[in-house]
Parts: structure tokens; C-alpha cells; sequence
């Protein structure tokens, strides 16, 4: 049961944004060989890097959800310039109900104007006519998409190093049983 | 024959790679269907909206507008709606075809994989 030529284990991809890439493994025999070490201890090694893999995955999904709700907020604030926007040139005062306290609204009356005030954070908003803000309002919303984009894609080679660790697990664990079968019958031929 | 299982089928690069692309179209699909339902609910309430509309007979009605209802013209209201109406159908109606897509995908490789590993893999829900 010699394994075939080349490496004992191949590398899956570079590592990736602080993730390690997960050992892929050709040859179970060769891959414990190389590593000098019993069918135990690999398993567990494996198994703490499983872990390390879950509590990076948890970290990427929590951001994940920030961003989700970041976006939809965005496109609201983008929605409101907009429509103020057109009523800038008629003219009109936009009558509104907004909320006052928790379950309390009341009716405002919003005259025609030019800028509106975009809170940018840090307890800072900054008065900006209506083009430059619906400028910043997409460039905000095409950052957090690409954000959103990269982590989806981190996301799913994470994932896939965490299948690949799986998957290693059971060969590994099942090659020991193997291995202890066949000891148990010593003149058995394979 | 010999005690049944314990041979190992050997797991070449490619297998693997196929393993990780049903993972990852496994997972796309269940997004894929959170995303579908939502967007049914979405349509639901938009047709529900229309249909109060209709039965409306004041002439300004309060659209939302991100945070704050924006007092507007029930003509103004049926034309946002309507598109809104029908941006989300077509949304629903690309989320759908993914589906369609991804789910092929996953029964190629559930092909090929079980092919390979017969009982040794597991590619149903649990």
C-alpha cells in the first residue's frame, strides 16, 4: 500500500487574511510518516484546528450581519435625499410624520431646501447640499458592498478549510481503525 | 471477504474539491431560500398595501420613507408601489432561477461523489 510519488501533502491555497490554509492529504500513511507523529495525536491537532477555524468563522459572520443591517440603512438614507431632491425644484414643502418618542409621532413640515445634514459618526454631522451627499451616501454603500463581498469570500474558503479538516479527520481516524484491524490479525492478507 | 469496511477509498485532490463546492452550494442554497422567503413576505405586503389603497379615500396617504411617513398624493403612492412591485418580482424571479441552477449543480456532484464513495459519504440533510 505504497502511496504514489510526489508530495505526502499538498498545500490548498496560500493563507488567506490571517486564516491558515488546511493541509490537504494525499496518503494517510505518509502524511503521519512525515509528521512523525501516532493517528492520536494528529486527530487531535486537527481537532484544536477545527476549532481555531469555527471561532474565526464566528468572528466573519457577526461582521457579516453588521453589514447587512448597515446596508439597508443606507439605501433608506439614499431614498429620502432623493426624494427631497425633487421636490426641491417644485418648490413644495414635504409634510411628514416622524417619531417622536417610542411609539409617539408627530407632523413636520420640511420647506423646500438645498442640503441636508448627514451624520457622519463620532458625533459629527456635516451640512452638505443634496448632490455631494447622495455622492457620499453611494460611495458608503458601494464600500460596504465590496466589505460584504470580501467577507462572503472569506467566509466560503473558510468554510471549505473546515471541510477539508473534516474530511482529513475521518481519514485519518478510519485508517487507525484499519491499522488496528489489521494488528489484531497479524497473518491476514489485505 | 474479509471484516466488511475500514479499506479507506483514497481521497484525491479533486474529490476534495468537489466536497468543498457542495459544501459551499449546499450553503448558498439555504441562503438562497431565506432570501426567496423574504422577498415572497415582501411581495405579499406590497399587494396587501395596494389592495388598502384602493379602498383608501383620502387623498393624501403617509408612504414610508426611510424613518418618517412622507405625506403624499394617492397617485404618487399606487406608482411607487407599482414599481416596487415589480422590481421585487424580478428579484424574486432571479433568486429562483440561482435556486434552479445551484440545485442541479448539487445533484451533478451528489452523482459523481456517491459514484465514488458509495456509503463512505453522507450528502443529505440531516
Amino acid at each position: 500500500m505504497t502511496s504514489s510519488a510526489s508530495a505526502s501533502a499538498s498545500i490548498s491555497a496560500a493563507e488567506k487574511r490571517g486564516i491558515p490554509a488546511a493541509l490537504f492529504v494525499e496518503d494517510v500513511q505518509t502524511f503521519l510518516n512525515s509528521t512523525a507523529s501516532d493517528a492520536t495525536s494528529a486527530l487531535t491537532a486537527l481537532q484544536e484546528r477545527l476549532q481555531h477555524y469555527k471561532l474565526a468563522e464566528m468572528k466573519l459572520l457577526a461582521q457579516q450581519r453588521d453589514l447587512q443591517a448597515k446596508i439597508p440603512d443606507i439605501k433608506k438614507c439614499l431614498e429620502i435625499v432623493e426624494a427631497l431632491q425633487t421636490k426641491e425644484h417644485t418648490g413644495e414643502a414635504t409634510t411628514v410624520d416622524f417619531e417622536l418618542a417610542e411609539g409617539i409621532y408627530t407632523q413636520a413640515r420640511i420647506e423646500a431646501t438645498n442640503s441636508v445634514c448627514l451624520w457622519l459618526g463620532a458625533n459629527v454631522m456635516l451640512e452638505y447640499p443634496f448632490d455631494e451627499a447622495i455622492d457620499l451616501l453611494k460611495k458608503n454603500l458601494e464600500n460596504a458592498n465590496s466589505s460584504l463581498g470580501a467577507i462572503v469570500e472569506d467566509l466560503q474558503f473558510l468554510r471549505d478549510q473546515v471541510t477539508i479538516t473534516q474530511v482529513t479527520i475521518a481519514r485519518v481516524y478510519n485508517w487507525d481503525v484499519h491499522q488496528r484491524r489489521k494488528q489484531r490479525q497479524p497473518g491476514t492478507d489485505v | 471477504m474479509q471484516q466488511g469496511g475500514g479499506v479507506d477509498t483514497e481521497v484525491t485532490w479533486e474529490d476534495q474539491q468537489n466536497i468543498n463546492k457542495f459544501g459551499r452550494l449546499n450553503n448558498r442554497f439555504h441562503e438562497l431560500e431565506d432570501e426567496i422567503k423574504a422577498k415572497k413576505e415582501m411581495t405579499e405586503n406590497l399587494e396587501d398595501a395596494s389592495n388598502e389603497l384602493i379602498l383608501a379615500d383620502e387623498e393624501i396617504v403617509r408612504f414610508q420613507l426611510g424613518e418618517v411617513f412622507s405625506h403624499m398624493p394617492k397617485d404618487d403612492v399606487e406608482n411607487r408601489l407599482e414599481l416596487l412591485k415589480e422590481e421585487t418580482t424580478k428579484e424574486l424571479e432571479k433568486l429562483e432561477e440561482e435556486k434552479e441552477s445551484v440545485l442541479s449543480q448539487m445533484a451533478a456532484l451528489k452523482r459523481i461523489l456517491y459514484g465514488k464513495f458509495n456509503d463512505s459519504i453522507n450528502l443529505e440533510e440531516d
